[in-house]
C-alpha cells in the first residue's frame, strides 16, 4: 500500500498539484532517506520563465545563497540564467560549471579580499558597494570595474529584513558614487533590497522613489547612471497566498518606465522565488511527547539542520502522513532532533496525529534551508534531489 | 434551501449546490459518502465532499470514459474497470455486444451498495452475469494478473492526489501494459485542462515512458471543477483516434463524430506538451 497523506485545501492553494504529485510519486517509489529536499525541476523552470517577464530590459541573476546545490545550479545554467554570488565558495561551484563571467554579478556590499582576487581573475565585472573602504578594495583588486551603490530602503512588510546591515542614505550614496569615479571605477548604477519574502508592494514604490532622487543627484554630479538593480524580495507561498510576481513586476515596470530613462538596464536577483516553492522537505517523525499540557512532535529536521529561518519568523505548512480515520487535529510544538532546547521549529501547529516513522512534508522549503544548515549534534543536512 | 459547498482541494472555484434533501450520509472504511437531491441535477453522489456524479449529466463522463477505448478496439472481449463503484462505466462497457467478461474492481464496497440503492439507472448492469466484482485495490488486482488477455483497462477513480494515487504510479502503468493484449487500450481521467494542465501533461509524460502510443481527448463535464475534462488514453499498437467497429449502441452524447472531435488538434497538443500554453 502507498503512504496516505492528509492533503488539505490550504495545501492545494499553496503549491501546484503537479509538484505535490511528483513528490508523492518519488516518495512512493524510492526508498527515500530522510531528511531529503526534493526540488521540482518543472516548477523551477516555470519560475525562471516567469521572473523578469514583465520588466522591460531586465536580466535575472539567481541569488546562489538561496540554494547552492550543484544540481540546481547546473539546471539553471542550462537555462542560461545569470548568477549573483558573494564568496569564493559560490564562485568555485560556478567555475566548475564553466559559467561565463558575463553572467555573474556580486551584490554583497562587503567582499573578502580573497573573493575579490578570484572574482577579478575569473573576469567578473559587476560589484555592489556601500562604503569608501570597499571602493578602495575594488580599485586595488578589480581596477576599472563596474560598481553600483547599495541604497538603504525600508524593509517593512518583508519577513526577512536586510536593510539594517547594508545600504546608505541618498546623500552618502551620491558621495560614494563620486568617490568611485575618483578612484577610476565605473559607477553605473544603484541597487537596493526591499527585504526577503517581501509581501508589501509599497516597498518597491519607496525604494524606486529614493533611487530616482539619487539617480538625479548623481547626474548633477556628472555621473550618468545606466543600471538599476532591484535586488530580490519576491515572496512565495508559505502559509498563505501572497501577491504574485506578475503583479509586483507590472507595478515595478510602470514605476521604472515613468521615472527612469527608457534604456535603463534592470537587474533582478531572486533566490527564494526561484527555488523556494519548488522544494519540499521530506522528514520523518522521530518522537512524540506530552509535557505539561503541551504535545511535542519531533522530526529529523530542525532549526540547525535545515529550518533556521523558522527562528527568524518564517512559518511553514506541513502535510502529514497519517492513517487515523479522523479529521481532528492536535496543536503541536514542533521540534528538531538535536539536544538543544533552542531547536524548536514552531508552536501551536495544528496537525493530524502521525505515528512514529511517518513522514511529514514541509512545503516551500527549497530556499534558505540546506544552505543554512549545519550538522550540529551529528544530524545530517538534507540531501537535495532534483526531480 | 440548504446548500452544499463542494470541497475539491485543487479547484480554484467552489461549486455550491442547492440541497432539496439529504438522502444519505455515512462513512465507509475509506471515505465519507453522501447522496443529496438537487432541483436541477437530481440525485448526486458525493465522496469526501467532492461530487462524483449527478443523475442528469453522468452520461457525459461515463460514455466518454468508456466508448473511445472500446470503439478504438476491433473486438473488445475482456475489460477491467477499476473504481467507478457507481456502475456507470460497467453499464457503458456492457452495451458492446463483443464483451464477454468485465472485472469490476472497486476498493469501497459501500459505494456499490449506495449506488444500487439510490442510482438504479447507473448501477443497472452491476449484477450482469458477465461482471465479476472484486472488492480490492485496483492496482493490486492488475499487478497480480498473470496473463496478457485484457482488451481494455478503464480507470474511473476519485481525484489523483488521495487514495487513488496507487492508480497513477509507473509500476501500475507497467502492470496495465503487461495485462493488455497487443491491441489493448488503457484510459484514465486526468482532471481539468483549465485548472490542472500541469497534471494532464505530467501524466501524459509518465504514460509515454510506458506505452508506445499515448493521446489525449476531452469532454465537457458540467459538475467537475474546470469542466474541460481530460482523459489520457494509451495503447500498445493501435491509434485510439480511429474507430474500428460500426457505431451500434445507444448513447446520449458519444458517437463516431464525437470520437474524432474529442481528440485535441495536433498543434494544440504540441503546445500543451511543450508547456507553451499559458492559462
Amino acid at each position: 500500500m502507498l503512504r496516505t497523506f492528509k492533503v488539505e485545501k490550504l495545501h492545494a492553494s499553496l503549491i501546484p498539484e503537479s509538484t505535490l504529485f511528483k513528490v508523492l510519486r518519488y516518495v512512493d517509489k524510492e526508498n527515500i532517506e530522510t531528511p531529503s529536499l526534493l526540488i521540482d525541476s518543472t516548477r523551477v523552470k516555470e519560475k525562471v520563465s516567469l521572473i523578469g517577464r514583465h520588466i522591460k530590459n531586465s536580466k535575472v541573476f539567481y541569488a546562489v545563497k538561496a540554494n547552492p546545490d550543484i544540481k540546481i545550479l547546473k539546471f539553471l545554467n542550462d537555462l542560461k540564467m545569470g548568477f549573483e554570488i558573494s564568496s569564493e565558495g559560490e564562485l568555485g561551484i560556478l567555475s566548475s560549471l564553466h559559467v561565463e563571467p558575463e553572467r555573474i554579478i556580486s551584490s554583497n556590499p562587503i567582499k573578502s579580499l580573497k573573493f575579490l582576487k578570484l572574482a577579478a581573475s575569473y573576469g567578473i565585472n559587476y560589484f555592489s558597494y556601500d562604503s569608501a573602504d570597499e571602493v578602495d578594495k575594488l580599485s586595488e583588486y578589480v581596477p576599472h570595474c563596474n560598481v553600483y551603490i547599495r541604497l538603504s530602503v525600508p524593509n517593512e512588510g518583508s519577513e526577512w529584513p536586510l536593510s539594517k546591515k547594508f545600504g546608505v542614505e541618498i546623500d552618502a550614496a551620491a558621495a560614494l558614487l563620486s568617490y568611485a569615479r575618483e578612484k577610476a571605477l565605473n559607477p553605473l548604477g544603484i541597487t537596493f533590497h526591499v527585504g526577503s519574502q517581501c509581501t508589501n508592494i509599497y516597498n518597491w514604490h519607496i525604494a524606486l522613489d529614493k533611487a530616482k532622487v539619487l539617480w538625479n543627484e548623481a547626474e548633477m554630479n556628472g555621473i550618468k547612471l545606466t543600471l538599476l538593480n532591484i535586488g530580490g524580495g519576491y515572496p512565495i507561498n508559505y502559509t498563505k497566498n501572497v501577491v504574485s510576481i506578475e503583479a509586483i513586476e507590472k507595478n515595478v515596470n510602470s514605476l521604472i518606465y515613468d521615472n527612469f530613462p527608457k534604456d535603463t538596464e534592470i537587474h533582478i536577483e531572486p533566490g527564494r522565488a526561484v527555488v523556494g516553492d519548488a522544494g519540499i522537505l521530506v522528514t520523518t517523525v522521530i518522537g512524540k511527547a506530552r509535557r505539561s499540557d503541551e504535545d511535542w512532535l519531533y522530526i529529523d529536521v530542525g532549526v540547525f539542520n535545515g529550518l533556521m529561518e523558522s527562528v527568524g519568523g518564517i512559518k511553514y505548512s506541513y502535510i502529514v502522513e497519517s492513517y487515523k480515520h479522523t479529521k481532528s487535529k492536535k496543536r503541536w510544538t514542533l521540534a528538531g532532533p538535536s539536544c538543544d532546547s533552542f531547536d524548536v521549529i514552531d508552536k501551536n501547529v495544528a496537525l493530524p496525529e502521525p505515528d512514529i516513522s511517518n513522514l511529514i512534508l514541509i512545503l516551500s522549503s527549497g530556499a534558505y534551508t540546506v544552505s543554512y544548515a549545519s550538522e550540529f549534534n551529528g544530524f545530517s543536512i538534507p540531501n537535495t534531489i532534483l526531480i | 434551501m440548504i446548500k452544499f459547498f463542494e470541497k475539491a482541494p485543487y479547484a480554484p472555484v467552489d461549486y455550491c449546490y442547492d440541497v432539496e434533501e439529504i438522502l444519505y450520509k455515512g462513512k465507509s472504511k475509506f471515505q465519507e459518502i453522501m447522496v443529496i437531491k438537487n432541483p436541477h441535477f437530481g440525485k448526486m453522489l458525493i465522496l469526501d465532499e467532492v461530487v462524483q456524479l449527478t443523475e442528469r449529466d453522468e452520461f457525459f463522463y461515463h460514455e466518454m470514459l468508456t466508448h473511445i477505448a472500446m470503439y478504438a478496439h476491433p473486438n473488445p472481449k475482456k475489460v477491467i474497470v477499476i473504481g467507478g463503484g457507481d456502475g456507470g462505466v460497467v453499464r457503458e462497457v456492457l452495451k458492446h455486444k463483443t464483451v464477454e467478461k468485465v472485472y469490476f474492481v472497486e476498493i469501497d464496497e459501500e459505494v456499490i451498495n449506495i449506488s444500487k440503492r439510490f442510482f438504479p439507472t447507473v448501477a443497472c448492469s452491476i449484477d450482469d452475469p458477465r461482471v465479476e466484482i472484486k472488492i480490492m485495490d485496483g492496482a493490486e488486482f492488475v499487478i497480480k494478473r498473470p496473463h496478457s488477455d485484457i482488451d481494455a483497462v478503464i480507470i474511473d477513480s476519485t481525484d489523483i492526489i488521495g487514495f487513488a494515487r496507487s492508480l497513477f504510479t509507473t509500476d501500475f502503468f507497467i502492470a496495465v501494459k503487461n495485462c493488455l493484449t497487443d491491441e489493448g487500450m488503457f484510459v484514465t481521467h486526468t482532471e481539468s485542462l483549465h485548472f490542472h494542465k500541469d497534471m494532464v501533461i505530467e501524466i501524459q509524460e509518465i504514460l509515454k515512458k510506458v506505452f508506445p502510443l499515448v493521446d489525449l481527448y476531452t469532454a465537457p463535464i458540467a459538475t467537475y471543477p474546470g469542466n474541460w475534462w481530460a482523459f489520457a488514453i494509451a495503447s500498445k499498437s493501435l491509434s485510439p483516434r480511429k474507430t474500428r467497429r460500426k457505431f451500434d449502441i445507444k448513447t446520449k452524447y458519444y458517437d463516431e463524430e464525437i470520437h474524432q472531435q474529442s481528440f485535441m488538434p495536433a498543434s494544440l497538443y504540441e503546445k500543451l506538451m511543450q508547456r507553451k500554453l499559458q492559462w
